[in-house]
C-alpha cells in the first residue's frame, strides 16, 4: 500500500515495552543516592540535571552500558564464558552493598519475566543456569543486555532504553521526594537528550578492559544512604 | 516459579492499623505449635517495623534467627512494592526460600497504603487486610479492593470502638454483605484478643492443617 510503514517492527514495540516504567524490575524504589543528596543540600531543578548528567558520564555510560554492550556482544557470539566474566566484573565494580544487591534483585526478576515470554533463546537460558549455579550474579546492566538480544532489540537501542530508564527513575525519585514537579522533570529529560546520546555514542564499543566508573562524590551520598534511619528508597 | 515454593501470606492495610502488631502477635502462636514463619517488612519511610519486629521477636523472644525479618524499602510507591511490580519482594523471598528451606510461611507486610491495596498473586498466595475501627464502623460498608477481596478481613482495635462510636455489629453486619461468604475477623492486637481466630484461618486456609516441617519424621 501507498501510505504503509514499513519502517517499524515488532523489535520497535519490544523497544517501547523495555523502555515503559510499568515494565517491572523494581528500579522505581531506587534513588542512587538523590534521597540522600536532598537531606543534606536543597535541591533545586538544576541541581537534578547536574546529578543524572553525572552519573550518565562517569557511572552508566562507560559501566553499565559497556557491560551491556559486553553482554550483548557475548549472546550474538553464544559465548557463555565472556558473558559470566562481564557478569563478575560488572558486580564486583559495585562498591555500595545496596547498590550491588539492589542491581542483582532486579536484573534476576528482569531475567525472570522476560523469559516468561521469550522461551527460545538458549542463551537466555544459559545465563539463567548461571545464576542458579552460581556461577552469575545477574546484575542488571548485563540481565538487561541478555534480555534485549533476546528480544531482538539492537544494542544502540538497548543502550539508549537503559540511560533513558536511568534518568526517568532519578525524574521519578525527585518527583516522590517532593523536589521536583511535574514539567520541571519533563524538561530536564528533554535537555538531557544530547548527554543520553553522547554517553551511547562514546561507550558502545568500548572494551571490558577499559570498563570504568568515577563519582566518589556520589558513592558517599550512597554510602550514607545505607545508614540513613528513615528513607523511602533502597539507595 | 521456585521449586521449593513456600506458603506466602500479604497482610495490609492503611497506615496504623495494626500490620506489625498483628504479626508480632500471630507468629509466637504459629511458633508454639512448631509451625516456622519468615517476615518480610515493606516499610514506606523508615526501617521502623521491620527493627521492631526483629528486636520483639527475634531479640527478646529468639522464636527466630535475625535475617528471617527483613525490610524492603519500596521507593514512596507500597502498593507498586506489592502488587504493579512485586520484583524486589519476590527477590527476597526468593532468597528466604532458598536458604531457609525449612520454613512453613512467609508473611509479607505490605507499607501504609489505601483502600485500594492487593497483592499481586505471583506475590502472595493469601490475603488478609487489616483496618482498625477508628475510621468508623462505614468503614467496610464504603467497600475498596482491599475490603472487597482479601480472604480474610481482620478489623482491629475493637477496645476502643465504644469511644470512637463505632457499632462493631453494624461493621460485622456490613462487612458481610461486601465479602459475602469470606470470613472477618475483631481483634484486639495489643492484648491479643481474637488471634487465636486469625491463626486458625492461616493453618486451615494456607497451610491447609499440613504437620509443620519441623515435626515431620523422616
Amino acid at each position: 500500500m501507498m501510505f504503509m510503514d514499513t519502517e517499524i517492527s515488532s523489535e520497535d514495540v519490544s523497544i517501547l515495552q523495555m523502555s515503559d516504567s510499568f515494565f517491572p524490575t523494581g528500579l522505581y524504589a531506587i534513588s542512587n543516592g538523590l534521597e540522600a543528596l536532598s537531606h543534606v543540600k536543597k535541591l533545586k531543578s538544576k541541581d537534578i540535571s547536574q546529578f543524572i548528567a553525572v552519573y550518565l558520564k562517569q557511572v552508566i555510560g562507560p559501566s553499565d552500558y559497556t557491560a551491556l554492550g559486553k553482554a550483548y556482544e557475548s549472546c550474538k557470539k553464544g559465548d557463555l564464558t565472556d558473558l559470566l566474566n562481564t557478569d563478575e566484573n560488572l558486580y564486583f565494580m559495585r562498591i555500595i552493598e545496596e547498590t550491588r544487591s539492589a542491581s542483582v534483585r532486579s536484573g534476576n526478576q528482569l531475567l525472570k519475566c522476560v523469559s516468561y515470554f521469550v522461551k527460545n533463546k538458549k542463551m537466555l537460558k544459559d545465563y539463567q543456569n548461571g545464576i542458579s549455579t552460581g556461577n552469575a550474579t545477574g546484575v542488571f546492566p548485563v540481565s538487561f543486555g541478555v534480555a534485549t538480544w533476546s528480544l531482538g532489540i539492537p544494542k544502540n537501542k538497548a543502550g539508549l532504553i537503559l540511560l533513558y530508564s536511568f534518568t526517568v527513575g532519578i525524574i521519578g525519585a525527585a518527583l516522590r521526594l517532593g523536589r521536583l514537579q511535574h514539567f520541571d522533570g519533563q524538561q530536564i529529560i528533554h535537555e538531557l537528550r544530547p548527554v543520553i546520546l553522547e554517553s551511547v555514542l562514546t561507550n558502545i564499543d568500548r572494551p571490558i578492559s577499559s570498563m570504568w566508573q568515577f563519582a566518589p562524590g556520589l558513592d558517599i551520598l550512597q554510602m550514607k544512604h545505607e545508614t540513613m534511619v528513615s528513607k523511602m528508597f533502597i539507595t | 516459579m521456585s521449586s521449593n515454593r513456600i506458603p506466602r501470606i500479604g497482610i495490609g492495610g492503611p497506615v496504623g492499623s495494626g500490620k506489625t502488631m498483628l504479626i508480632e502477635q500471630v507468629v509466637p502462636i504459629l511458633s508454639a505449635k512448631g509451625y516456622k514463619a519468615g517476615i518480610i517488612s515493606n516499610d514506606v519511610v523508615s526501617k521502623e517495623d521491620a527493627e521492631r519486629m526483629r528486636r520483639n521477636l527475634v531479640t527478646e523472644r529468639g522464636l527466630m534467627p535475625e535475617d528471617l525479618v527483613i525490610g524492603v524499602a519500596t521507593g514512596g510507591c507500597p502498593h507498586t512494592a506489592v502488587r504493579e511490580d512485586p520484583s524486589i519482594n519476590l527477590s527476597v523471598v526468593e532468597e528466604m526460600e532458598l536458604k531457609h528451606d525449612y520454613l512453613d510461611l512467609i508473611l509479607i507486610e505490605s507499607g501504609g497504603d489505601n483502600i485500594t491495596t492487593t497483592f499481586s498473586p505471583a506475590l502472595a498466595d493469601y490475603f488478609i487486610y487489616i483496618i482498625d475501627v477508628t475510621g468508623g464502623d462505614k468503614y467496610p460498608r464504603k467497600r475498596g479492593l482491599g475490603i472487597e477481596n482479601c480472604d480474610l478481613l481482620v478489623i482491629n482495635k475493637i477496645d476502643i470502638a465504644p469511644y470512637v462510636g463505632a457499632d462493631l455489629k453494624v461493621m460485622e453486619h456490613d462487612a458481610k454483605i461486601v465479602r459475602s461468604s469470606k470470613p472477618t475477623v475483631f481483634v484486639n492486637s495489643k492484648t491479643g484478643q481474637g488471634v487465636d481466630a486469625v491463626v486458625f484461618h492461616i493453618i486451615r486456609d494456607v497451610l491447609f492443617e499440613a504437620t509443620p516441617k519441623s515435626l515431620v519424621k523422616n
